[in-house]
């Protein structure tokens, strides 16, 4: 399965709630495949998704709040699973496209072959998955209905050729109709 | 700056709604941090990048807030700064401690204590240096900020060796 079909997939459980795209191909696949007012696009600041998610999660109780990462993105910024792991916040989840890659810059390699990231997080007080398919995203979220975060789901990919386009948006634009929808 | 000082400004930035205070700590702004943990307001951050975040988080959902940091964090965060908070517009409040204020403050701050000024103007980020007469209309500037939807920060100097 490759990113864009595997957020594809995912997009199918989200309705109007917000998700947190991280930079580089997964924002631009978002972009591509359901661009919304719900969707903020981080298109800079890699690895600050997942923070920029609880922010939004500790303020919104009562949404269920989603970050799309990147393995590469994660890597960056591990701190974040100490802290959401610390506050838990119940509406989080935490979706980690995991290519083992950089593809965005070129397809080098990150850590996450032999350091799982999922394991990380299951020590920072989250609930974690783990699948590579999309009957598996199917499953597990009909599982996390009945769970509360933090959640994190690792979805392993692979790369591909496909490039979506850059996301169309101004940056003060994603702000306003993304800070409208909450 | 003595602790009355800095817990008066925490006061009166929690009275005039900043609701959120996200960082690092730094020992030239403690007794402000100190006051805030008591009052639950404060989220301790792993880094100054990953504060920004969750104050950016916090921002987005009409809550304001304040990142406080040492100017060493400081240089950690220029890119959140200017590929986050400067480029979708964010308003919030950076806090930040001066290490290297004094020339004979600890080696590692020199560099950094040194260029703190011009790399605030670098980067267009307005700044006041609070001090234990003007606090409340740097504060209040601070606010103001705030509400026209901009960014800007608040400095404290380290006027104290150890």
């Amino acid at each position: 399965m490759i990113r864009k079909d595997a957020i594809s997939e995912v997009v199918n459980y989200i309705k109007n709630e917000p998700i947190v795209s991280a930079n580089g191909f997964i924002s631009r696949d978002l972009y591509e495949v359901n661009d919304k007012p719900t969707n903020f696009y981080m298109i800079g600041s890699m690895g600050l998704a997942s923070s920029i998610g609880l922010g939004i999660a500790i303020k919104n109780p009562k949404k269920n709040v989603y970050v799309f990462d990147g393995d590469g993105n994660i890597l960056m910024n591990l701190g974040s699973l100490i802290t959401i792991g610390n506050i838990k916040p119940k509406n989080l989840i935490h979706i980690v496209f995991d290519n083992s890659s950089h593809e965005s810059t070129g397809g080098q390699p990150t850590s996450s072959k032999n350091i799982k990231i999922d394991h990380i997080a299951k020590a920072s007080n989250y609930t974690t998955f783990q699948t590579n398919s999309k009957i598996g995203l199917k499953r597990i979220f009909k599982k996390i209905e009945k769970i509360s975060g933090p959640i994190l789901i690792l979805v392993n990919i692979s790369n591909s050729k496909i490039k979506s386009k850059r996301v169309g948006i101004n940056a003060t634009k994603i702000k306003n109709r993304f800070m409208s929808s909450l | 700056m003595k602790d009355i000082y800095q817990k008066k400004i925490f006061d009166y930035l929690l009275e005039n709604r900043i609701e959120n205070f996200i960082g690092v700590p730094d020992s030239t702004i403690k007794y402000f941090i100190e006051r805030g943990l008591k009052k639950k307001k404060v989220i301790v951050a792993t880094r100054e990048e990953e504060a920004i975040g969750i104050a950016v988080g916090m921002s987005l959902s009409n809550s304001s807030s304040l990142v406080f940091m040492q100017n060493a964090g400081f240089a950690n965060s220029l890119s959140a700064i200017t590929s986050l908070v400067q480029l979708y517009q964010i308003p919030i409040i950076f806090l930040i401690g001066w290490r290297g204020f004094l020339k004979k403050d600890a080696p590692e701050h020199e560099k950094i204590g040194k260029i703190q000024p011009k790399l605030l103007k670098t980067l267009n980020l307005e700044s006041k240096i609070l001090d234990e007469k003007n606090w409340k209309n740097g504060c209040d500037w601070a606010l103001r900020k705030i509400r026209d939807q901009r960014t800007c920060a608040l400095i404290i100097k380290r006027e104290f060796l150890d």
